[in-house]
C-alpha cells in the first residue's frame, strides 16, 4: 500500500517540478522514487494481508510481478532524458502519466474484488490514451490516441457487462465469492457463459490477444516510441497479471477452457503468420508482442484452481513477462538509436551496419532478439520452455504442439532482424548513442543472459 | 576439469578472435584446435571404459536441469571425431578462404565449442541446448558467406533443423515430467523410465525426426542438397562431417535409451526410409554434373546406410555405423576440400570444365586417387572396415536388406569412381592447372594416413565401442 501511495504521489511531484520548469530533474526523481517503491515492495515480500476492505491483496506473485513493472520503468525513465533531449515542453507530464498508469498495473496485479479490476484497468488505461497521442502534431500519433480510446472504451464496455452479470450471479463482486458460485452454478449457466465472456473479452482487449489485437500494430506504430515502449512491456504485464488474477479466483470452468483454447490457437497463429509480412520494425514489435501474449494465454490455460497450479504459473508469468519486457525495452531503445542515425526510417532495414559501427551493441542486439526468438542459453528459452512444461503437465500437447510450430515461426522473424543488424551497410553509418542508452541497453542484454544462465533468481 | 576444458578452450578462443580481430586468427583457431585434440587425445588414452562423469552440478532443478558433463566409448569417438577433424577445418581457410579470418574462425570455434557439449551431455537439457547452439553459428557462416541464393537456402536450412530441435525440446520436457519428483533430465534418469508402448510408439517420432533431420534421412532431407552447395567449404566440412554425426550420435543415446520398444516397433519403417533414401540419393549422385552436388548427394546416401545400420540392433551393425561414422568425416573433409580445391582452379564445380588433367596435375590425382579408394570402401581404408562390419549386420537382420545395401555399396563405388573419371581422366587438355602445391599436401597426405592407417588397424577405434554397443543391445533385449 506504501508503495501505491508512494508512486501516485510522486506522480504529483513530477507534475510540480514539470511546473518549475525542471526538466534534467524529472528522470533522476522518477527513477529514485521507483527504487523506493521497489524497496518497499522488496522489503514486504510476504505482506498478505487484504486492504481497503479486502479488495487488495499483495502476494508473492503480484509483489513479484510490481517488481517487475517497476524495474522496467526504471529502465524506460533512464531512456527518457536521451528520448526527450529535444522536447522543449510538456515532459513532466509523460513522466507522471507513465508513474499513473503504473499505479494501474500495481492493482491490476493484486485485485480481489472485480471493482479493483475495474479502477485497475481504467488507471491504467486512461492515462495511456494521452500517451500515445503525445506528439500532437503528428498524425499517426493522434490515430494512434483515437484508435486506442474508442476500442479501449468499447472493451471497458465489454468488461463492465461482464463484472455486471458476474454480479447478477454471486451477489457479490468479490471473486472468493463468485469463484465459490461458479463451482456450484456448473457450465450450463448461461449468466456465468456470458458473464465470464465478457470479463475475458475486456482483458483480453488489453493483452492484445486475437481477435482483439487490432489496435496493437497501429498504436505501437503511432505512439512515440518510448511510449511504445511502455505500453510493450508494463502494460502488458499489468494486462497478464490481471488476467491472471481473475482465473485464478474464478478457477477454470469448461466456458472458460473453451474460450481460453480459442484465444490461445487464434492468438499464435495470427501473431506469428502475420509477424512474418512486417518490415516496420514497430509493427513487427506489436506482432511478436501479440504471439507471446498467446504463449502467456497458454500458461493461464494450465491453471486448474489449486494453490500449487496458481503458483506454478504465477511463477512462469513473472519470469516470462519480465524477461521478455527486458529484451523489448532494450531493443526499442536501439531502434530509436538507429532510426536517428536513418532520418527517421522505420523498417528492419535501418539496423543495417549497427554491427560494423557499434559492435556491442550489435551483439546486445542479437542476444534480445534470440531471447525473443527463445533460443537456448537466453530468457526467452527458459520462459518458453517453462509455459511447455506447464502446458504437457496439464495435459494440453496438442496445443502445445501447435505452440511449437508457432515458436518455430517467430524465430524466423527476430532471425531476420538479426541478419540486418550484421549486414554491412551501403554508406557507413553514424550511430549516435548517449552513454545512458548504451548502461541500459547493456544491462537488458546482461540480464537477459544472466537469467537464461541462471533463471534460479526468478524461477 | 578437462572436459570443461574442452567446451572453453574454443570458446574463449573464439570470443577473443570476436572481439580483438587479431591479423593472426588462422594461427590462433589452429592451435586452440589441436590443443583440443590433444585434450581429446588423452582422454582416450586414459579412458578404461565405463561412462565417465566428470561434472555434475545443480543448475535450475525446478527443470530436472543440471550440468553433467562426461562421456562413454559412443561418446569418445565422437569427441575424437570433432577433435580430428577441426584442425584440418580450420586449416582450409589457408587454401580456400571463406571472408573475413578472425570471424570465420571465431564462428567455427563457437560450434566446435557446441558440439564437444552436444558430445559429452548427459543431461538431456544440456544436451538440447549444445544441439541449437551448435546451429547458430553455422547458420550465420552460411548467412554471410554462402553462394548464390544464400538467404532463401539458409532459411529453410535453418527452420527445418530448429522444427526438429523443437520436437527434441517437446521430448524431452514431456519425458522430464514423467520422472518422479523432483524431476531429472539426466540421461540416467530418463533411461529408466520404461514408458507404456502407447507413448514410445509416438514419442519415437518427435524424438527421431530432429536427428533425422540432421543426418538427413528421406524424407527430411530436402534442405540438404542445396545447403552444402551453398556453403563456403568449410561451412560444408562442419555440417557433413560433424554435425550430421549429432544425428547418429542421438539415436544411440537418446532413441534407443528412452524409447528401445517405440524404436523397435518403427525399425523396419526406418530401415526402409534410410535405404530407399539412400539409394535414391546415389541414383541422383550419379547423375550429377556438379562436383559438389555429386559429394553431397553421397554424403546423404551414406547417411542413410548408416542410419539403416543403426536400426538392425545387431552388434555389427551399430558398430559397422560408428565405425563408419569416423570414417565418413575423413571422407568428406577430404572430399569437399578437393571440390573446394578444383572450384579455385576452375571457377566451376562443373564436370564440364574439368576432364583430362591427370598429366596436367599428377600429384593432385594421386592424392584424389586415394581419396576416392576410401570413398568406394577398397580394403585397406577405413571405409572398408566400417560398410563390412555394417553389411553383416544388414545380413544379420535381412538377407533382402542386406542384398539391398550391397546394390548400394555398388553404386557408391561407381558414382566415385566416376566423378574421379570425370575429373581426372580423359583426353589430354591444355590448361594451366597448378599441380597440389606444399600445402595442399600437407592438407591431404595425413588425413590419407589416418583414413589408411585406422582402415589397416581397426581395433584401435573398434576397442572404443564394443562395450557400449554390447550394454546398449543388452539393456534393449531386457526390454523386450
Amino acid at each position: 500500500m506504501s508503495a501505491l501511495i508512494l508512486i501516485s504521489v510522486l506522480g504529483v511531484v513530477v507534475l510540480y517540478l514539470g511546473l518549475f520548469d525542471k526538466k534534467s530533474w524529472l528522470a533522476p526523481i522518477g527513477v529514485l522514487g521507483l527504487l523506493g517503491a521497489i524497496a518497499l515492495f522488496a522489503t514486504g515480500w510476504h505482506i498478505d494481508h487484504p486492504l481497503l476492505g479486502g479488495m487488495l491483496a499483495f502476494d508473492r506473485f503480484s509483489t513479484g510481478m510490481n517488481i517487475g513493472m517497476a524495474v522496467i520503468t526504471v529502465l524506460i525513465f533512464l531512456f527518457g532524458p536521451d528520448y526527450y533531449h529535444r522536447a522543449k515542453r510538456h515532459v513532466a507530464e509523460q513522466y507522471a502519466l507513465m508513474l499513473f498508469s503504473l499505479v494501474g498495473g500495481f492493482l491490476l496485479t493484486a485485485y480481489t474484488d472485480l471493482v479493483m479490476l475495474f479502477i485497475g484497468i481504467e488507471v491504467l488505461s486512461i492515462p495511456l490514451y494521452v500517451l500515445a497521442g503525445a506528439k500532437k502534431h503528428n498524425l499517426r500519433s493522434n490515430e494512434a490516441s483515437f484508435k486506442y480510446f474508442l476500442l479501449g472504451s468499447f472493451s471497458t464496455a465489454f468488461l463492465l457487462m461482464g463484472i455486471a452479470l458476474l454480479y447478477g450471479l454471486a451477489g457479490s463482486f468479490d471473486l472468493a465469492v463468485i469463484g465459490k458460485h461458479i463451482a456450484e452454478a456448473g457450465s450450463s449457466n448461461m449468466l456465468l457463459n456470458f458473464g465470464l465472456f465478457f470479463t475475458v473479452t475486456g482483458l483480453a482487449f488489453k493483452m492484445g490477444a486475437v481477435p482483439f489485437h487490432f489496435w496493437k500494430p497501429d498504436v505501437y506504430q503511432g505512439a512515440p516510441t518510448l511510449v511504445t515502449t511502455f505500453m510493450a512491456t508494463v502494460v502488458m504485464m499489468a494486462a497478464t497479471a490481471g488476467f491472471y488474477r481473475l482465473i485464478e479466483g474464478t478457477g477454470m470452468p469448461g466456458t472458460l477452457a473453451r474460450i481460453l483454447v480459442l484465444l490461445v490457437l487464434a492468438t499464435m497463429l495470427v501473431g506469428n503468420v502475420i509477424a512474418l509480412r512486417q518490415t516496420n520494425f514497430k509493427r513487427l514489435m506489436a506482432y511478436s508482442s501479440i504471439s507471446h501474449s498467446g504463449f502467456l494465454l497458454l500458461a493461464l490455460l494450465t491453471l486448474n484452481g489449486t494453490a500449487e497450479q496458481s503458483a506454478s504459473v504465477g511463477g512462469t508469468l513473472v519470469y516470462y513477462t519480465f524477461t521478455y519486457s527486458l529484451a523489448t525495452t532494450g531493443l526499442f531503445i536501439l531502434f530509436t538509436i538507429a532510426k536517428r542515425a536513418c532520418n527517421g526510417a522505420e523498417d528492419n532495414g535501418i539496423f543495417r551496419g549497427l554491427f560494423a559501427a557499434k559492435p556491442w551493441l550489435a551483439l546486445c542486439a542479437l542476444a534480445m532478439l534470440l531471447s525473443l526468438a527463445g533460443i537456448p542459453l537466453t530468457a526467452g528459452f527458459i520462459a518458453k520452455y517453462q509455459v511447455f512444461l506447464l502446458a504437457i503437465g496439464a495435459g494440453w500437447l496438442k496445443v502445445m504442439g501447435f505452440g511449437v510450430l508457432m515458436a518455430l515461426l517467430g524465430i524466423y522473424y527476430y532471425i531476420m532482424v538479426a541478419r540486418e543488424v550484421f549486414v554491412p551497410s551501403e554508406q557507413p553509418m553514424t550511430f549516435t548513442v548517449s552513454p545512458l542508452n548504451w548502461v541500459v541497453v547493456s544491462l537488458c542484454a546482461a540480464a537477459v543472459l544472466a537469467l537464461g544462465l541462471w533463471p534460479g533468481w526468478l524461477v | 576439469m578437462e572436459l570443461l576444458a574442452l567446451i572453453l578452450i574454443p570458446f574463449l578462443a573464439a570470443t577473443w578472435l570476436l572481439f580483438a580481430r587479431p591479423a593472426m586468427a588462422r594461427g590462433i583457431a589452429l592451435t586452440s584446435t589441436l590443443l583440443t585434440l590433444a585434450l581429446v587425445l588423452w582422454l582416450w588414452y586414459t579412458w578404461a571404459g565405463g561412462t565417465v562423469i566428470a561434472v555434475s552440478h545443480d543448475w535450475v532443478p525446478a527443470f530436472g536441469m543440471r550440468l553433467v558433463l562426461g562421456y562413454g566409448g559412443i561418446g569418445l569417438l565422437m569427441l575424437v571425431l570433432t577433435g580430428l577433424l577441426f584442425p584440418f577445418i580450420i586449416g582450409t581457410g589457408w587454401k580456400q578462404p571463406a571472408g573475413d579470418p578472425a570471424l570465420v574462425n571465431a564462428l567455427l570455434l563457437f560450434s566446435q565449442a557446441a558440439l564437444f557439449g552436444v558430445f559429452m551431455a548427459q543431461n538431456a537439457f544440456l544436451f538440447y541446448i549444445f544441439f541449437e547452439l551448435s546451429l547458430i553459428p553455422i547458420f550465420f557462416l552460411l548467412l554471410f558467406w554462402g553462394g548464390e541464393h544464400k538467404r532463401a537456402i539458409t532459411i529453410r536450412f535453418f527452420l527445418y533443423t530448429l522444427l526438429g530441435g523443437l520436437a527434441l525440446l517437446f521430448s524431452i520436457a514431456y519425458l522430464t515430467l514423467q520422472t518422479p519428483a523432483p524431476h531429472s533430465a539426466d540421461f540416467t534418469a530418463l533411461a529408466a523410465l520404461h514408458l507404456p508402448m502407447g507413448t514410445q510408439v509416438w514419442l519415437f517420432w518427435t524424438l527421431f525426426l530432429a536427428f533425422a533431420i540432421k543426418m538427413p534421412i528421406f524424407p527430411f532431407h530436402s534442405w540438404q542438397p542445396e545447403t552444402y552447395v551453398m556453403a563456403p567449404t568449410q561451412g560444408t566440412m562442419v555440417l557433413s562431417a560433424v554435425m550430421g554425426k549429432m544425428g547418429l550420435y542421438g539415436i544411440v543415446a537418446l532413441v534407443f535409451a528412452f524409447v528401445p520398444e517405440g524404436a523397435a516397433y518403427w525399425r523396419n519403417w526406418v530401415i526402409g526410409l534410410s535405404l530407399f533414401g539412400a539409394l535414391y540419393a546415389a541414383v541422383i549422385a550419379f547423375r550429377q554434373n556438379d562436383f559438389k552436388r555429386l559429394v553431397a548427394y553421397s554424403s546423404m546416401s551414406h547417411f542413410g546406410l548408416m542410419c539403416a545400420a543403426l536400426f538392425t540392433f545387431s552388434v555389427y551393425g551399430i558398430t559397422g555405423t560408428l565405425y563408419q561414422a569416423l570414417a565418413h568425416g575423413v571422407l568428406m573433409v577430404c572430399l569437399f576440400y578437393i571440390v573446394g580445391a578444383m572450384f579455385q582452379r576452375t571457377g566451376s564445380n562443373d564436370f564440364a570444365t574439368m576432364g583430362g588433367l591427370k598429366t596436367k596435375m599428377p600429384r593432385f590425382a594421386l592424392l584424389f586417387l586415394f581419396v576416392t579408394f576410401n570413398g568406394v570402401a577398397l580394403p585397406l581404408t577405413q571405409s572398408f572396415v566400417g560398410e563390412w562390419l555394417m553389411y553383416t549386420g544388414f545380413w544379420e537382420f535381412d538377407h533382402w536388406t542386406a542384398f539391398a545395401a550391397v546394390v548400394l555399396i555398388v553404386l557408391g563405388a561407381i558414382y566415385m569412381l566416376y566423378a574421379f573419371q570425370r575429373v581426372m581422366l580423359g583426353p589430354d587438355r591444355e590448361v594451366s592447372f597448378a599441380d597440389a602445391d606444399a600445402e595442399e599436401h600437407f592438407f591431404l597426405v595425413p588425413l590419407i594416413a589416418i583414413f589408411m592407417l585406422v582402415g589397416i588397424f581397426p581395433n584401435v577405434i573398434l576397442h572404443l565401442v564394443d562395450g557400449p554397443v554390447q550394454q546398449l543391445l543388452n539393456s534393449i533385449a531386457l526390454l523386450n
